[in-house]
C-alpha cells in the first residue's frame, strides 16, 4: 500500500476528496467487472486526485477493454516521471527535408486514428523566395506533394506540440484534464476532458487535435504498449496531441520521430543534464521557438545546425 | 404548504390549458424540438463529425449563438433592472419580464454548450465540489459559474416573484432590491467573462484585443431589447397584456443610442486593423473582403452592417421611430446584424486562417442547423411557459394602471 | 435616491440565504476548483531516481561491400600513377566530392586501408578519422550527437554512427527522398469513409 503524498494542503481538496472517496470505493467495485472498461467511462476522479488503488483498478480495466477489442495482450501503465528530469527537443532545421517519416512513425507508435485521420505532427514547407525573410506559420502549406523532397527552392518546418513551460492550453482548460507534468511533458487526462476544444482554441501552434468520431485503429496496427495518459488507445470527443512519447520517454526510449529521422534532424535529452545533448546545441547553436511573443516558453527549439 | 401546492397547481393549469391559437404555437414548439433531437440523436451516434467543425475551426454556429444569447441575458435584465431604480414607470412594471427573457436566453446557452461538447455526460466535470472546475484562469469555467449563479437568482427572483402574486402579498421592494444591488453587476459580468473567453488568447490576435469586451456588451445591449421588443408586443396580443407604448419607445431610444457606440466600436476597429496592416490584419481581412479566392463570409460581414446601420436609420428618423411596422423591421435587422457580427463575424474570422495556414470555410451543417433549431424552439418554450404563468399574475394587474 | 438604506438592513431573510449561498458557492467554487487542481500540480508520484551516466556507442559502420575484395587480387605488384585522372575501372563508383579522386582518400599502396595523410592511415572501421581531417567542424557535434541520427536511450547507451552510415564516400550528397502522403485537408475529413467501413463486414477488413 502506497501512502499517498499530497501536494495540495487546502481544506478544500481534503474534505472533497474524503467525499469522493466514499462514492469511489462504490464504484470501485463497479469498476472490477471485467470487459466493463468501455462502459465505465464514467470514471469518477480526475487522474492527479485518485488513489494508487483506484488507479490500479482503472488500468487493469483499461487493459482488459483493449484486449477485447483489438483481440491482442495490452500493457497500459501509468509510469510516473524520473526525478531531475525536464525534457527538451531539438529540431535542425538545415537538414530536415520534409519527408514526413517522423509523422507517420508517429502515428503508428501513438496509436492515432487512421480514419479519420488524425497527425500529431504537421510539417509544413515554405518557398525560400517568397518567405519574404521572416517565418509566419500561416504562410506556409501543409498539403505539399512532390516526387522527391526536399522540393528546389523549399524549406521544412514541422510542428507538433511545442510542450510549452507556460502553456495556453492548460490555462485555458475549464476542467483541469490538462495539465504540465514534473517532467514537463503537457498531458490530457482522456476520461476527464469534456471536449469544449478550448484547448484547441487556445494553443498557439494548433498542436492539439480533436477526435471528431470513434477514432479507429486497425487492429494489426495499434500498439499496444501504451500509457494512460499518452498513447492508449482515445475515446470519441476528446483532444489529444503529442506526448514526447511519453510511454517511450519515462522509460528512457527515444521520441518515435527521433528514431526515425532518416537524417538525425530531432534531439531529445533532458534538460537538466549538462552533458545531454540538447544542452550541447542549445550551448553551441542559434535556437529560437516559435512565437517568441507569446511568452508561452516552448521547450522545442528549432536551429540550424 | 397548501399555498404552494395551490400555486403550482395553478401554474400547470396555464402551462397546460389554452385556446387553439396557444395549442398551435406548443404544436409548432414540439416540432422544432423534434426537428433539434433528431440533429442531436446524429451527433450523438457518430460524434461531431456530423457538424462542419474541424481541427483548424474547432468552434462554430454554437458556440457563436452561444455568445449571442448570453448577450441577450444579460440585456434582458441590464435594460429593465435601471428601469426600477429610476423609476421610470412604464418599464417598472415589466422587470419580471426582463427576467423572463432571461432566464429563456440562458437556458438556450446551456443548451448549446451542451451540443457542442464532444462529451456533454461529462458536463459535470465543471461543477463545484463533485466536479474541478479550473476558476478563475479559465474563463469558460469562469462564465460557466456565472452563468449559473446569475440563471438560479432570476430563477429564484422569478418563483418567488410569481408566488407572492398567486397569495396576493404585495410585491417585496426589498427582495426586489437585493435585485438591483446584484443583478446589474451580474448581467454585466456574465456578458464580460463571456468576453473574456475570446480576448485572453494570444494565440488568437483577432479577438485578443481590449476593444472585444465594450463591443460585447454594446451588440449585446442592441439585439438583446431589440428581441424583447419583438416579445413584448407578442406578450400584448397573445395575453392582452397592457405594456404601454411608451415602454417600448423608451427601449426604441435605448437600442437607437447603444447601436451608434457598437458602429462606432467597430469603425474603431476597423481603422486600427486596416491603417495598422500588421500580420494580424489578415483576419479582419479575411472576413471584408476574402482571402486567396475564399470569400465565404465577405457577404455575411458587408449584410450585417448593412442590418446594423438601417436599424439604426429606423430608429433614429422621425419618420419611423414611432411607427411599429418599422420598428420591427428594425428589430429583425438589428437582430441579424447582431447575430451575423457575434455569431459569424467573431468566431469564424479569428479562427481563419488557421494557424498552420489552413483555410477551411465552415458553414453550419444540417444537424447544426437541427439542433440549433431545436435549441431555440426550446428557449421559446421556456419563455411561454413561464409568461403563461406571469401573465395572468403580474402582467393583467397592469390593465388597471 | 432610489432606495432606503434603512430597507437594507431589513432585507427578506429568503434574499439574505440566497445571497449568502451564491457567495458561499463562488467561494468553494473558487477554492476547491483553483487550489487543489492548479494547472502545474501533479500527481504524488513517488520518487524515481535517475541511474548513472553511461558513455554513448558508436555503432558498427555499414558491410563493405566485398565484391572487390582482397584488393590485392588485382593491385598486387602494381605500379600506381598518382596524377588525379578519370578512371574507367571500378564502374559503379560514382564519385561526386568536391574536387576529390580517388588517391586523395584510399591509401595509394595499403590498398585496403584509407590515408589521413601521407604516414597516416585507418581502416574502413574508422573512416570517420578521414571524414573529420576535412570536415572537422563536425567532429565536436556529432560527438555530441548532434549532428547525425541518433537512436539507443537517452536515459542509458545513447547510440550515434559512423559517418558513411548516411553519407555514401564517394558522393555524400544524402540527395532526396520520396515524401510520404500528404495530410488530409479538414473538407476531406467527413463520416462517409468512415460509416462505410463501419458498414463493411468485419472479414472484409
Amino acid at each position: 500500500m502506497k501512502t499517498e503524498r499530497e501536494r495540495a494542503t487546502e481544506k478544500g481538496a481534503t474534505s472533497r476528496r474524503h467525499f469522493l472517496k466514499i462514492t469511489a470505493a462504490s464504484l470501485g467495485s463497479l469498476a472490477a467487472v471485467p470487459g466493463s472498461a468501455e462502459a465505465l467511462d464514467f470514471v469518477l476522479k480526475n487522474f492527479r486526485e485518485v488513489s494508487d488503488e483506484y488507479l490500479e483498478d482503472m488500468l487493469r480495466n483499461l487493459e482488459r477493454g483493449y484486449e477485447e477489442k483489438y483481440g491482442k495482450p495490452f500493457s497500459v501503465e501509468a509510469t510516473g516521471p524520473y526525478d531531475d528530469v525536464l525534457f527538451g527537443y531539438g529540431l535542425d532545421l538545415s537538414r530536415c527535408k520534409g519527408c514526413r517519416r517522423c509523422v507517420h512513425a508517429c502515428v503508428a507508435e501513438n496509436n492515432q486514428s487512421r480514419d479519420p485521420a488524425i497527425q500529431w505532427i504537421r510539417v509544413l514547407e515554405f518557398d525560400r523566395e517568397h518567405t519574404q525573410r521572416e517565418i509566419n506559420l500561416d504562410e506556409g502549406t501543409l498539403f505539399y506533394e512532390h516526387d522527391l523532397v526536399p522540393a528546389p527552392g523549399k524549406f521544412y518546418i514541422p510542428v507538433a506540440c511545442q510542450q510549452c513551460e507556460d502553456p495556453e492550453c492548460t490555462a485555458a482548460c475549464p476542467t483541469g484534464a490538462t495539465w504540465m507534468e514534473p517532467d514537463g511533458i503537457v498531458v490530457i487526462d482522456y476520461d476527464w476532458c469534456i471536449g469544449c476544444r478550448y484547448c484547441m482554441v487556445a494553443c498557439p501552434y494548433g498542436a492539439r487535435h480533436f477526435n471528431w468520431t470513434e477514432p479507429h485503429i486497425p487492429e494489426d496496427e495499434v500498439n499496444p504498449d501504451t500509457h494512460l495518459l499518452g498513447n492508449r488507445p482515445r475515446p470519441h470527443g476528446v483532444v489529444e496531441k503529442c506526448t514526447f512519447c511519453i510511454q517511450r520517454t519515462r522509460k528512457g526510449r527515444y521520441p518515435a520521430c527521433v528514431e526515425i529521422c532518416p537524417v538525425g534532424a530531432r534531439k531529445f535529452g533532458n534538460l537538466l543534464d549538462p552533458d545531454s545533448e540538447i544542452r550541447y546545441l542549445l550551448e553551441h547553436k542559434r535556437t529560437f521557438v516559435l512565437k517568441p511573443e507569446l511568452r508561452t516558453r516552448p521547450k522545442f527549439f528549432y536551429f540550424f545546425g | 404548504m397548501m399555498n404552494l401546492w395551490r400555486f403550482a397547481v395553478f401554474s400547470l393549469k396555464h402551462i397546460v390549458l389554452g385556446g387553439r391559437g396557444y395549442y398551435t404555437w406548443l404544436l409548432f414548439l414540439g416540432l422544432l424540438l423534434a426537428l433539434g433531437t433528431f440533429g442531436f440523436s446524429q451527433q450523438v451516434m457518430h460524434g461531431h463529425i456530423v457538424s462542419n467543425m474541424r481541427d483548424p475551426v474547432p468552434w462554430g454556429m454554437f458556440i457563436g449563438t452561444y455568445a449571442f444569447f448570453v448577450g441577450v441575458a444579460a440585456a434582458a435584465v441590464a435594460l429593465v433592472v435601471p428601469g426600477y431604480i429610476y423609476h421610470w414607470k412604464p418599464i417598472k412594471e415589466i422587470v419580471i419580464l426582463g427576467e423572463i427573457i432571461a432566464i429563456s436566453a440562458l437556458v438556450v446557452c446551456i443548451l448549446f454548450v451542451m451540443a457542442d461538447l464532444g462529451h456533454p455526460d461529462r458536463f459535470w466535470h465543471l461543477l463545484p465540489v463533485v466536479g474541478t472546475p479550473h476558476v478563475p484562469s479559465s474563463m469558460i469555467a469562469s462564465n460557466v459559474m456565472i452563468l449559473n449563479g446569475y440563471l438560479i437568482l432570476n430563477l429564484v427572483i422569478v418563483t418567488s416573484s410569481l408566488y407572492r402574486a398567486f397569495t396576493g402579498k404585495p410585491q417585496d421592494d426589498k427582495l426586489f432590491l437585493l435585485l438591483v444591488f446584484i443583478s446589474i453587476p451580474a448581467a454585466i459580468s456574465i456578458h464580460t467573462t463571456t468576453a473574456f473567453i475570446f480576448n485572453v488568447l494570444p494565440a488568437r490576435p483577432y479577438w485578443n484585443t481590449a476593444i472585444l469586451v465594450p463591443r460585447f456588451i454594446t451588440t449585446a445591449l442592441c439585439a438583446g431589447p431589440a428581441l424583447m421588443l419583438l416579445a413584448f408586443q407578442a406578450l400584448r396580443k397573445a395575453h392582452n397584456v397592457a405594456i404601454k407604448d411608451e415602454a417600448l419607445f423608451r427601449i426604441v431610444d435605448i437600442v437607437a443610442l447603444v447601436m451608434i457606440v457598437n458602429l462606432f466600436l467597430l469603425f474603431a476597429e476597423v481603422v486600427t486593423e486596416y491603417r495598422s496592416a500588421t500580420h494580424h490584419s489578415v483576419h479582419i481581412m479575411y472576413y471584408f473582403e476574402g482571402i486567396n479566392g475564399s470569400v465565404g463570409l465577405r457577404d455575411w460581414a458587408w449584410g450585417g452592417v448593412l442590418c446594423n446601420v438601417v436599424a439604426l436609420l429606423i430608429f433614429v428618423m422621425p419618420a419611423t421611430r414611432r411607427n411599429f411596422i418599422a420598428i420591427n423591421i428594425g428589430c429583425v435587422l438589428a437582430i441579424v446584424g447582431v447575430w451575423v457580427e457575434k455569431g459569424i463575424g467573431l468566431i469564424l474570422p479569428g479562427l481563419t486562417p488557421g494557424l498552420l495556414g489552413e483555410i477551411y470555410e465552415y458553414t453550419p451543417s444540417a444537424s447544426e442547423a437541427m439542433i440549433a433549431i431545436g435549441i431555440l424552439g426550446a428557449g421559446a418554450l421556456v419563455f411561454t411557459v413561464l409568461t403563461r404563468v406571469a401573465g395572468p399574475l403580474v402582467l393583467s394587474d397592469l390593465e388597471e394602471s | 435616491m432610489a432606495f432606503d438604506p434603512e430597507q437594507i438592513r431589513r432585507i427578506h431573510p429568503v434574499a439574505r440565504w440566497v445571497v449568502f449561498a451564491l457567495v458561499a458557492l463562488a467561494f468553494v467554487a473558487v477554492f476547491t476548483g483553483q487550489c487543489a487542481l492548479d494547472r502545474n500540480t501533479a500527481r504524488a508520484y513517488p520518487s524515481r531516481a535517475l541511474p548513472p551516466d553511461v558513455e554513448p556507442v558508436l555503432l558498427p559502420p555499414p558491410e563493405v561491400d566485398d565484391e572487390y575484395l582482397p584488393c590485392d587480387d588485382c593491385h598486387e605488384d602494381e605500379v600506381v600513377k598518382v596524377e588525379p585522372r578519370e578512371l574507367d575501372d571500378h564502374p559503379e563508383v560514382e564519385l561526386d566530392h568536391g574536387d576529390l579522386w580517388c588517391l586523395d582518400c584510399h591509401a595509394v599502396e595499403q590498398h585496403e586501408l584509407l590515408q589521413i595523410s601521407n604516414n597516416r592511415l585507418t581502416s574502413f572501421e574508422e573512416s570517420w578519422r578521414l571524414c573529420t581531417r576535412c570536415h572537422h567542424e563536425k567532429l565536436p557535434d556529432w560527438r555530441a550527437g548532434v549532428h547525425g541520427k541518433r537512436t539507443g536511450q537517452w536515459l542509458g547507451s545513447k547510440e550515434y554512427r559512423t559517418c558513411v552510415a548516411c553519407h555514401r564516400p564517394h558522393s555524400p550528397n544524402t540527395g532526396q527522398l520520396e515524401p510520404k502522403p500528404r495530410p488530409l485537408r479538414a473538407i476531406e475529413v467527413q463520416l462517409s469513409a468512415v460509416a462505410a467501413r463501419e458498414e463493411a463486414p468485419r472479414d472484409e477488413d
